[in-house]
């Protein structure tokens, strides 16, 4: 086991690796001196502050020089500094990928408890209205994409009703609309998930002996059918935590919400590159990670999975 | 000198109000505005400024925080005029090259520190120094002794000095009588000793200075900014007790903006083009609409060295055949003015409307005459590029058609992401035309004029790249001995007279094409602020309102 999270974390180093250096490399080629214009305006920038500026991020010696300036700068956790404002990017990604953990995380949270408990719902009475009616607004759930969601959410409950804050802060209820926002296609399908694992596990044999041998029915759900049909949930849900990154870019966008996700939109609207390549940085080590820890828990969770 | 995209260029200044905690708190000891009341709390949102410490606020956004914590020894007025504010009297030698400031005495920094002529020293040589590398700092390239500077082999200006404590003597390197004018510009603001260098982080996210509004705590990136009213401002105080500033992402920060004022939480708001026909009709019977035609332009711009636009008569004839009445009411929805200048109609002294014959109303006979003339003959291919996601796709796609359909030639036109249309601009072998847009950094016909389409704004490396501004690479002797005469000459009007002539002899050549002027439209509660109105930069006058 122990061996077995050594090994991953070294293909962590070797993923992050890989990733900056195919980002390094693809900005590389892209057009036009990323300090050759002032951000976002057609004004070139004077010849001398362009030096400057070159001298300052290294910008004057070759690609691979840079890149092996970086690799050693990123084993110190240094990211390097950003290009308009010239602050480290670790100081203007820090908060910012707070922010973007917050609003995973309470996305994940609507995820498990909408997702699980209407699958679970749905499954243990089958074919009844209740699974009928979740069976129909997961799927439209699914169809709709977050972007007219959350832009709908915002033109009721914030325009309208005024019940949100339009601008969040740092308020708990600025943290509701995209948070849901974020969560509600991942629900619908754990909560489609749920269900159809669910409804395999009923029917298996070890289910049915729990029952036979007159087991509380408490007990055959929690420790038998519940801790089975989760699994495969686990999985999805380790898996979805990556995708929320991407979700969040638009999520962020709708709400305003200061994460990660918007500082690669502007970043790449402003070439600003060390922004871009930080933001993939992070987003690459966090998604290893959390497999791993998806990997640990379902040998956890079901201890026929033998790591190594 | 500003250029931009769209998506800077439009981004003003978003008020978000909060419902104003009428505070009585702080006298109205402005005074002489009159009636207005004191107090309010003014909240606005804009999006992450660059800077806001005047050694690098360069855009709108940066510009009126920095604006609003300094005030320098002029100001520029909304109609593009210039008003004194801590200057009590210029004074420039014969030859143009040395002036003598005067500087109102007994002002202060909000830390009680005295501003004097040293003070503004020392602001403006913080900028200049290479270490700097400010993208603002080329507005004082015409100080004596900037060269040395900036390329680090000294630290002061040897052109600046301060014969007595409040007075401010500037030689230049080469005669300019309009360097008042540009001691406008934010960068010419003093700073008290504790601002240290640029790089000074503390004093970069709260910047101490002596304008009518000091920081309350710092710059939350990417979160807000709040000013309180300066009690101790030395000119006329503000009124608002406070502005909160929320910083909006530029992703979508116009629609924030316009869901704002419309839920009644914000008092000033740009809208999304969508919904402004809707915006206007609601809130212009309200007296909350304001448009006004800035000191921007829209032109398109062709390269005139080379490729099919060579010639002045087929550039004439590309004119001619666009029908500009068409554009503005199909994809504007008429919420644009047509422009007939290179100059912009907010520098009143020198407009000439009308100047462009070509761009009065779209001619098909005469353009085609003209293309004929020139040998821009049906089939020719003209390359058209312009930016994406910035909102000019539709009326590229309006102005290729119109081109194709009264001039017969193949229009190709290229949508590219931003840098790469800079890049490609700049590159040799350039050819057809561009998306281009030009705005003022202080108002003076000059400063369109002189980095647009004088003939050392080409400034080509050694590669062949144009590094200026004239990236039309219009080359017209005429134009540049005007351009020098004008500069060379010490009275206002006289000098507006030449001005005037130099952008007859560019628009005779058709050096630009223009297309409409930079009309923006904002939302304003007029109902809760009294005098609200746009200032030269596009922002609310923050320290001229008042509560009703």
């Amino acid at each position: 086991m122990g061996r077995y999270v050594v090994r991953r974390l070294g293909q962590l180093v070797i993923v992050v690796l890989g990733a900056t250096m195919v980002l390094f490399a693809c900005l590389f080629v892209l057009p036009g001196d990323p300090v050759g214009q002032i951000a976002g305006s057609d004004k070139a920038r004077d010849p001398a502050v362009i030096e400057q500026l070159h001298k300052q991020y290294g910008l004057d010696k070759p690609l691979v020089v840079q890149y092996g300036t970086y690799v050693g700068k990123l084993v110190t956790g240094d990211l390097g500094t950003d290009y308009t404002q010239s602050r480290p990017v670790t100081e203007i990604l820090g908060p910012k990928l707070e922010n973007t953990a917050k609003l995973a995380v309470a996305a994940i949270v609507i995820d498990i408890v909408i997702g699980i408990s209407v699958g679970v719902l749905a499954a243990m009475r089958r074919y009844s209205i209740w699974d009928v009616s979740a069976t129909f607004i997961t799927t439209l759930a699914i169809g709709v994409p977050s972007i007219v969601l959350g832009m709908i959410m915002q033109r009721v409950f914030v325009i309208e009703l005024d019940w949100f804050p339009l601008i969040a802060g740092d308020s708990f209820e600025g943290i509701i609309l995209p948070a849901f926002t974020l969560a509600i296609i991942d629900a619908a399908l754990v909560a489609q998930l749920a269900r159809s694992t669910m409804l395999e596990v009923l029917r298996a044999d070890y289910v049915k002996t729990a029952v036979a041998k007159g087991l509380p029915r408490r007990t055959v759900l929690t420790r038998h059918i519940m801790r089975n049909s989760v699994i495969p949930v686990v999985t999805y849900l380790g898996i979805s935590f990556g995708t929320l990154l991407g979700g969040a870019i638009i999520t962020e966008t709708i709400f305003n919400w200061n994460g990660i996700g918007l500082a690669l939109i502007q970043a790449i609207q402003q070439n600003n590159n060390p922004i871009i390549v930080g933001v993939v940085t992070i987003s690459v080590a966090v998604f290893v990670v959390l497999n791993l820890v998806v990997d640990l828990l379902y040998a956890a969770l079901d201890p026929r999975i033998r790591l190594a | 000198m500003r250029g931009a995209s769209s998506a800077k260029w439009v981004a003003g200044a978003i008020v978000i109000a909060l419902a104003a905690t009428a505070c009585g708190g702080g006298d109205d000891d402005g005074g002489s505005k009159g009636s207005g009341k004191a107090g309010g709390t003014f909240r606005m949102g804009i999006t992450e400024p660059v800077a806001i410490d005047p050694y690098n606020a360069q855009e709108s956004e940066g510009i009126l925080v920095t604006d609003n914590l300094f005030t320098g020894l002029y100001e520029p007025t909304a109609d593009g005029k210039v008003n004194p504010a801590l200057a009590t009297s210029k004074k420039v030698s014969k030859d143009g090259k040395t002036w003598t400031f005067t500087i109102k005495k007994g002002t202060k920094f909000s830390n009680g520190e005295a501003v004097d002529a040293e003070s503004f020293i020392r602001g403006w040589n913080r900028v200049a120094v290479k270490t700097a590398a400010s993208d603002v700092a080329y507005h004082m390239a015409g100080i004596e002794g900037f060269a040395d500077v900036q390329s680090g082999k000294a630290k002061t200006m040897t052109g600046l000095t301060a014969p007595d404590p409040y007075t401010l003597q500037v030689k230049l390197s080469a005669p300019d009588f309009e360097f008042y004018i540009k001691t406008t510009h934010t960068v010419f603001s003093p700073v008290p000793k504790v601002a240290g260098d640029a790089k000074n982080k503390a004093y970069n996210e709260a910047p101490i200075g002596n304008g009518p509004f000091k920081m309350q705590g710092k710059w939350e990136h990417n979160k807000s900014i709040t000013l309180v009213r300066n009690d101790d401002y030395g000119l006329t105080k503000a009124h608002l007790d406070k502005v909160q500033i929320d910083i909006l992402n530029s992703a979508n920060g116009v629609t924030l903006e316009y869901q704002g004022f419309e839920s009644g939480q914000y008092d000033w708001a740009r809208m999304p083009t969508p919904q402004l026909p809707a915006a206007k009709a609601k809130y212009e019977p309200q007296g909350e609409w304001i448009q006004t035609d800035t000191n921007g332009m829209n032109y398109l711009l062709p390269i005139t060295d080379n490729g099919p636009l060579k010639s002045a008569k087929a550039r004439e004839a590309v004119s001619y055949a666009i029908d500009r009445d068409a554009i503005i009411k199909g994809v504007f929805q008429g919420m644009y003015t047509k422009s007939t200048t290179i100059l912009p109609p907010v520098f009143t002294d020198v407009y000439q409307k009308d100047l462009c014959t070509s761009c009065i109303k779209q001619d098909k006979a005469k353009a085609k005459q003209l293309a004929a003339e020139a040998g821009l003959k049906p089939g020719t291919t003209i390359e058209v590029a312009y930016n994406t996601g910035a909102g000019h796709e539709e009326w590229i796609q309006a102005v290729k058609q119109q081109l194709e359909q009264v001039l017969g030639v193949k229009v190709k036109s290229t949508g590219k992401p931003f840098a790469e249309l800079l890049a490609d601009q700049q590159k040799p072998g350039a050819t057809g035309m561009y998306r281009f847009a030009w705005g003022a950094d202080y108002p003076t016909p000059d400063n369109f004029l002189y980095p647009l389409l004088d003939t050392a704004s080409i400034n080509k490396d050694e590669n062949g790249k144009v590094t200026g501004d004239n990236r039309g690479r219009y080359s017209n002797k005429k134009f540049d001995d005007l351009l020098a005469q004008a500069r060379a000459t010490e009275d206002q009007a006289g000098r507006n007279a030449i001005y005037k002539q130099a952008e007859k002899v560019a628009m005779d050549d058709v050096a630009l094409i223009p297309l409409w002027n930079r009309t923006q439209l904002r939302l304003a509660n007029t109902k809760k602020f009294d005098g609200l109105k746009m200032d030269f930069h596009e922002d609310p006058n923050l320290s001229e309102i008042t509560m009703k």
